[in-house]
């Protein structure tokens, strides 16, 4: 057994639709200041800063230069991983673990300034798959449809998980999109690429979002509200979209198992008190409820419709508005985490779930993921 | 205490400016398959991956994914794989990565991989100039080429370095890399041919830079009971760790000192217990992708005083016969797949201390160190692997 990890400090910007005058790692230096206060820490208590994101969307070769500078890594040891900033506080969470550091400050950031249908694009092998047009959003449509199809999943089914997530973020007063939408309008929204219309899509979202994890003693030192991360898995699927069951989410269930199996969680659905999925398209949000083992194979969309998962269910999920509501490419796995903490210090506000002991936040690598999938899951428990 | 971890395997692939014979999985899976050939392991013992390369050198968006099968083995999908990128320290930095996933305890042997095409770049100068902060200072042509000839300028004017001691060392890792199977430029050169190489930045001649190649490395990572397993010579993790400087190229005062990784260096040498490094290190691979940069790292690390590295060549002592022998490999001065070769400086330590370094082999290495540095000489990462467990 390692050693107990906690988040003791979160850090989120308000989150828009635009950039402002901003440069991209504005946005980390924002939240990394909004994390050291919440924690009432110095950057001088830090000990190492993890950053997360991709040179191709920040525009910039070795990008970290400036996020590490911002984050406050100042002549720290400082690292960074080409992910979504959900993989920064796995790394970090090993960092600590491995007992060769105290405080650990992650952050990650979403600056939508460029196509990431282009950028995605060039994840694909460049002489058979590129010139198909694959990117990001063709491989989650893909995926979408053979989900549809083998399960026979009606269009309603996610149109209502687009409803649920929609009108939870109405209740987040840091979610990008605060305005519910309905039924009709989901299913009367333009077509994007088949089977997802407009509603279906996330927004691309701008801000920075950054946690503090510490050592079990510091922690207890620093806050009386710790958040222990009592599991943590991560996994990458295979590359090539043609050789692998779509229909699945085989790195999500390989992140989960590992994440359950530490935590000691054999009934996710009734042990579990919340959960934040990076609910990329509802379709994946439903793919991911039996991922995750919420729900059977296929048996997603019964999930749903049962109303195991809205804000007063069973199982709330994405009591925030999730990702179709804040999408900060690079970032949204780490509001994951935030928010999954936030519940369980009893802050989440409007959209906080009631006695939330223990929750579950989930990210993937979006857009790198268009070809091989990384999700990682974390299971958070309350002090 | 921290748990133990040690190297037990170092595999590298065969290095050239453009390896057109293979496809980049098939690059990456030289030096996995090398690396888990000799540690007798194979793809299913594997329980995570480390994974580092800059995606603007390879033109390739997250390329990691692309070799997903090449590290996991085909149709071995769901493993753990983090992806690290820090410049020219992403070598290093993935090392320290993977070193960090076994010592937390999540993971027994860990895989730590990192690659470089940069023969799939027209000008690698160009890509990195993108770095630079894009008002102030990107217009200026700042580069790795034009960092590195300030601070050797700035050792030129304040130590009265010379052209002839940057010979000397492009001498010495060249005649080093003619060893070495796995290096990129394998030729002969003279102290003479060297000072009539084009002058490509003063005072740095084209023998004083690096080539740009194509390349990979891999490591196996291992707990001390599953490195006790695999191999009687395991290379122990003793020290490892990063430090990062300011962004801003003009904010830097210390050119030809370079204090950041005085500072680390003094870091990692008391996690290793080593307080006289020229007299306990028996090897060291360090990042040299500038003939200056190997003075001034001897000074920074600590193997003599500020200004006397040229001194150090000049008498030998970090030749192959000399007291402590650096880049027996040749260094990345003769071999540059640029984030794979922070990774190529810890798999040779490990070679070294594992006794399997071949023709390049230092005599009765017990302490090797690894450096790298990234990011217009902005990160260091260290490493320091011995043959005796902490």
């Amino acid at each position: 057994m390692t050693a107990r990890v906690a988040i003791v400090g979160i850090g989120q910007t308000g989150f828009s639709g635009a950039a402002d005058d901003r440069l991209y790692h504005e946005h980390d230096f924002e939240a990394a200041r909004m994390a050291l206060a919440d924690a009432g820490l110095d950057r001088g208590d830090v000990d190492t800063v993890i950053c997360s994101g991709w040179d191709a969307v920040d525009g910039r070769t070795i990008s970290d230069m400036h996020t590490a500078m911002s984050a406050g890594g100042y002549l720290k040891d400082s690292s960074h991983v080409g992910e979504d900033g959900i993989m920064a506080l796995a790394y970090a969470y090993m960092r600590i673990a491995a007992g060769l550091f105290d405080v650990a400050l992650v952050s990650g950031h979403g600056h939508a300034e460029c196509s990431f249908e282009t950028v995605s694009n060039v994840v694909f092998d460049p002489l058979f798959v590129r010139p198909l047009g694959q990117s990001h959003l063709v491989s989650l449509a893909l995926q979408a449809n053979a989900y549809m199809q083998r399960y026979g999943v009606s269009e309603e089914a996610p149109a209502k998980v687009a409803v649920k997530n929609r009108k939870n973020g109405a209740a987040n007063r840091s979610a990008h999109l605060q305005s519910p939408v309905s039924l009709a309008d989901v299913l009367a929204s333009a077509p994007v690429c088949y089977p997802f219309r407009a509603l279906h899509c996330p927004p691309q979202s701008v801000g920075g979002v950054a946690l503090i994890l510490a050592a079990e003693d510091t922690a207890r030192r620093i806050t009386e509200r710790p958040v222990w991360i009592t599991g943590i898995g991560w996994a990458i699927d295979s590359y090539d979209l043609g050789s692998k069951d779509l229909t699945r989410l085989g790195s999500l269930a390989a992140a989960a198992d590992r994440a359950y199996r530490m935590a000691g969680i054999a009934r996710p659905l009734d042990e579990l008190d919340a959960a934040e999925l990076h609910d990329i398209t509802p379709f994946h949000e439903l793919m991911a409820y039996e991922a995750l083992g919420l729900a059977a194979e296929g048996g997603g969309a019964k999930l749903l419709e049962d109303g195991m998962t809205d804000a007063g269910g069973k199982l709330p999920v994405n009591p925030s508005g999730g990702v179709l509501c804040t999408n900060l490419y690079g970032a949204s796995g780490l509001v994951r985490a935030a928010e999954g903490a936030l519940q369980l210090r009893g802050e989440a506000g409007a959209h906080q779930v009631p006695d939330a002991r223990r929750a579950l936040a989930h990210g993937m690598s979006a857009p790198s993921g268009a070809a091989a999938r990384t999700d990682c899951v974390l299971v958070l428990e309350g002090g | 205490m921290p748990r133990r971890v040690a190297i037990v395997a170092a595999g590298l692939s065969r290095t050239s400016s453009h390896r057109v014979d293979v496809t980049y999985p098939e690059l990456v899976r030289e030096a996995v398959s090398a690396a888990l050939e000799q540690a007798g392991l194979q793809h299913h013992d594997i329980d995570a991956v480390a994974y580092g390369s800059m995606d603007p050198f390879d033109g390739v968006f997250a390329p990691e994914r692309w070799n997903v099968e090449a590290c996991a083995g085909a149709g071995a999908a769901n493993l753990p794989l983090m992806k690290i990128t820090t410049g020219g320290t992403t070598g290093g930095s993935t090392a320290l990565a993977g070193y960090y996933h076994v010592a937390s305890g999540l993971f027994d042997v860990v895989l730590a991989v990192a690659s470089q095409r940069v023969g799939e770049t027209l000008e690698a100068q160009l890509v990195l100039n993108t770095a630079i902060d894009p008002i102030y200072e990107r217009w200026l042509g700042a580069g790795a080429i034009t960092i590195a000839a300030l601070q050797g300028a700035r050792h030129f004017w304040r130590y009265g370095t010379t052209e002839e001691d940057l010979a000397l060392i492009s001498v010495k890792d060249y005649e080093n890399a003619r060893r070495n199977p796995y290096a990129h430029l394998m030729r002969m050169l003279t102290v003479q041919d060297a000072l009539q190489t084009r002058m490509i930045s003063w005072p740095l001649r084209l023998s004083d830079c690096c080539p740009s190649s194509d390349g990979a490395a891999a490591l196996i990572f291992a707990s001390e009971e599953r490195a006790r397993a695999i191999t009687d010579r395991p290379a122990w993790v003793i020290g490892a760790g990063q430090i990062t400087d300011n962004y801003w190229v003009g904010d830097r005062t210390w050119y030809e000192d370079w204090d950041s990784l005085s500072m680390l260096a003094r870091r990692v040498y008391r996690q290793a217990k080593i307080s006289d490094p020229l007299r306990e290190l028996d090897v060291a691979e360090l990042y040299n992708a500038f003939s200056i940069q190997e003075i001034i790292e001897y000074e920074a690390l600590g193997f003599c005083d500020k200004g006397k590295g040229a001194e150090l060549i000049r008498k030998g002592v970090t030749t192959m016969e000399g007291e402590l022998p650096v880049c027996p490999s040749g260094g990345v001065l003769c071999t540059n797949p640029i984030g794979a070769s922070g990774m190529i400086r810890v798999a040779e330590a490990a070679l070294q201390t594992m006794g399997k370094a071949g023709d390049r082999q230092v005599p009765n290495v017990r302490k090797a160190l690894a450096h790298a540095w990234g990011a217009a000489i902005g990160f260091h990462t260290l490493m320091v692997l011995s043959s005796e467990a902490p």
